[in-house]
């Protein structure tokens, strides 16, 4: 038995019903077909209209957008922006998730509580907050200077630093949870069985947990990556000009210059590439599920 | 049917013809869109309430104000914002596209407007001033004079913050400070302004809001650089201890516009014309620490109030071409966040 195929086996509630799914027809999943083509598919295609006809009909905003290596740049931004903080939140949220998993529940209850009560408080709040402790006379820096630590402000605000730790902050739970599930899932005999053959605590975490938390990071990191893709507000309010993202491009675009074709262009440029993130991700690791 | 029962009947069909009349009475309601924060509770305050009580005309406060969406109704055919309130810039771009409705001045009186604040499609909603604002305690108490003061970064260290979006002011700004006289900065010299910008680039702070900079400069994150001067005002009202440069004040008038297509364009017209009557422009200055558009408004309004508002500095003041700018504004703009964004 493989270790894959130990987590299909482990894990009895996710949802890997695909096979008996088949054969049942269209019928049930019809209502939400049609939702779905009038919420995301239409608006999709006329976008997809737009970026193709105006100014005037043509190839030409697409052309724009990959001439100019501003757009490039903020393209770049974006993705590195994204990758980053998709690294940083499986470093944090690794350990939150296996303490949720294990703690004797009074904490690990409390522990939840903080997580998803941090999810439902106004994001907007939530991006102000960091404002208030990241900037230059913030708190943050005050303590440090005060404490002699640093002579000059650190530069903690508008600039990747500030909307790592921003979005870091706001996409935690997004890893969190997934991981929980995860972790929550496996056999805590499985540890011992890997004791019992020899393994260390390292070998353990590394040939045992690690492989079998894969599709809960895997899933995790899907989402806090494509979530942060289409980041707009705290990027906007922690982030500098210079390290502009797609999202705020977009509004540039929308909102001030009125160039509807050429935003056009850039979301679906945007589009594009996140679905095929999710392609290979499918492929690679599907998503809750595992290969057999 | 009984005749109990067929008084009933009647009974209640009065009534709801009764009810479906006063509701056509009332004739109503406008949807008004400002920028939201204290300026769109002054226009609430000294606007909406007067002209609800007046006409029986309620008013529907919506916001803040985005050029995208209001294209976006009017190309959709599906309005419903009445009364916008934009800058000026925007709005001489939009009237050259067809966005907007021509003002009706059978209804609103332009001979007692100031010209430099009417067109035939945008009338005068209040005028600022673009004013060097400065946080003297994080200055070390010096008292910064004019715009070349905020490019001195020896002199003044710190950040300083600019308005984020491209439009009129900053470019100007820049040029001032690099010693081109104010009558000679038309047409805007641009390689030049983005030179001097560029000096001082990794100082920038850009604001995006008015709240923005407001707490920008009370924090003494950006102790110096260029605001509205009704959100100086503001602060100094609630007891901050910020200053204001008058010198080279920036003037141009945010502008009320009716989308193309509104449903209720009389109604909005008639608003306009209460919005900016001498009473209306005189109490949302005194409210807001704006000036009136209204020539006849100054005299409505107590001396201390009228004393500190942009129109009594335009002996220093520099009014902004927004002819120049509706014409180039896209071009600029272009170039503008290429420049932001490297």
């Amino acid at each position: 038995m493989t270790v894959t195929d130990l987590t299909a086996t482990e894990r009895p509630h996710t949802t890997s019903s695909a096979p008996r799914r088949r054969g049942r027809g269209l019928a049930p999943v019809l209502p939400a077909l049609v939702l779905v083509s009038f919420v995301f598919v239409i608006p999709v295609l006329a976008l997809l209209l737009r970026s193709v006809l105006e100014p005037e009909p043509g190839l030409q905003n697409y052309a724009a957008f990959f001439a100019s290596t501003t757009y490039l740049k903020v393209l770049g931004n974006t993705f590195l922006v994204a990758g980053t903080v998709t690294v940083v939140t499986v470093l944090l949220g690794f350990p939150v998730a296996w303490f949720l998993a294990i703690a004797p529940s009074v904490w690990s209850r409390l522990l939840f509580a903080i997580v998803i009560l941090s999810m439902w408080t106004n994001l907007l709040a939530r991006t102000y907050a960091w404002m208030v402790l990241l900037q230059r006379t913030g708190i943050i820096n005050r303590t440090l200077m005060n404490l002699g630590l640093i002579s000059e402000p650190l530069p903690l605000i508008n600039n990747l630093v500030g909307v790592t730790i921003g979005m870091t902050y706001i996409m935690l739970p997004f890893m969190i949870l997934p991981l929980h599930a995860t972790i929550k899932a496996m056999d805590p005999a499985i540890f011992q069985a890997a004791a019992l053959c020899g393994a260390s605590r390292w070998q353990a975490f590394t040939r045992v947990m690690l492989p079998l938390t894969g599709s809960g990071i895997a899933a995790g990191a899907l989402m806090v990556f494509v979530m942060s893709l289409g980041y707009f507000i705290t990027p906007a309010l922690l982030g500098g000009t210079a390290n502009m993202m797609l999202a705020e491009l977009i509004a540039q675009l929308v909102q001030s210059l009125l160039d509807w074709g050429l935003a056009g262009a850039a979301a679906l440029v945007l589009l594009v590439i996140t679905l095929a993130i999710y392609m290979i991700q499918l492929r690679f690791f599907g998503f809750g599920e595992t290969r057999s | 049917m009984s005749r109990h029962s067929r008084a009933g009947w009647i009974a209640g069909l009065a009534l709801t013809a009764g009810l479906a009349g006063a509701a056509l009475a009332q004739s109503g309601s406008i949807v008004f869109t400002s920028w939201g924060g204290t300026t769109q509770d002054a226009q609430k305050k000294s606007w909406a309430v007067p002209f609800t009580k007046e006409t029986g005309i309620t008013v529907k406060q919506d916001g803040p104000t985005d050029y995208g969406k209001l294209k976006a109704m009017v190309e959709s055919g599906n309005v419903s914002w009445d009364v916008v309130d934009v800058e000026a810039d925007f709005a001489a771009a939009a009237a050259k596209d067809g966005l907007i409705e021509p003002i009706d001045f059978a209804i609103v009186k332009r001979a007692d407007l100031d010209p430099r604040f009417v067109t035939d499609h945008a009338v005068g909603s209040f005028y600022y001033s673009f004013v060097l604002g400065f946080n003297p305690a994080s200055l070390g108490g010096k008292a910064p004079k004019g715009w070349a003061d905020v490019f001195d970064t020896k002199a003044f260290p710190g950040k300083r913050t600019f308005y984020k979006w491209a439009a009129p002011g900053v470019l100007e700004i820049a040029l001032l400070a690099d010693g081109v006289p104010a009558d000679k900065l038309y047409p805007l010299d641009l390689d030049r302004a983005f030179k001097k910008l560029d000096s001082i680039k990794k100082d920038i702070v850009w604001w995006g809001t008015g709240a923005q900079s407001q707490q920008l400069l009370a924090s003494g994150e950006a102790p110096i650089g260029q605001f509205w001067n009704g959100r100086i005002f503001a602060l100094q009202q609630s007891g901050e201890k910020v200053g204001l440069s008058w010198e080279q004040n920036l003037t141009a008038a945010d502008m009320l516009v009716v989308p193309k297509g509104s449903k209720n364009k009389e109604a909005a017209m008639k608003f306009i014309a209460e919005a900016t009557s001498p009473e209306g422009q005189a109490s949302f200055a005194t409210e807001s620490g704006y000036a009136p558009v209204n020539v006849k408004s100054a005299a409505l309004m107590p001396k201390d109030v009228a004393a500190n508002l942009p129109d009594k500095h335009t002996g220093s003041q520099i009014n902004l071409d927004m002819g120049y700018w509706a014409a180039h504004r896209d071009e600029i703009g272009k170039r503008w966040y290429a420049w932001q964004a490297q």
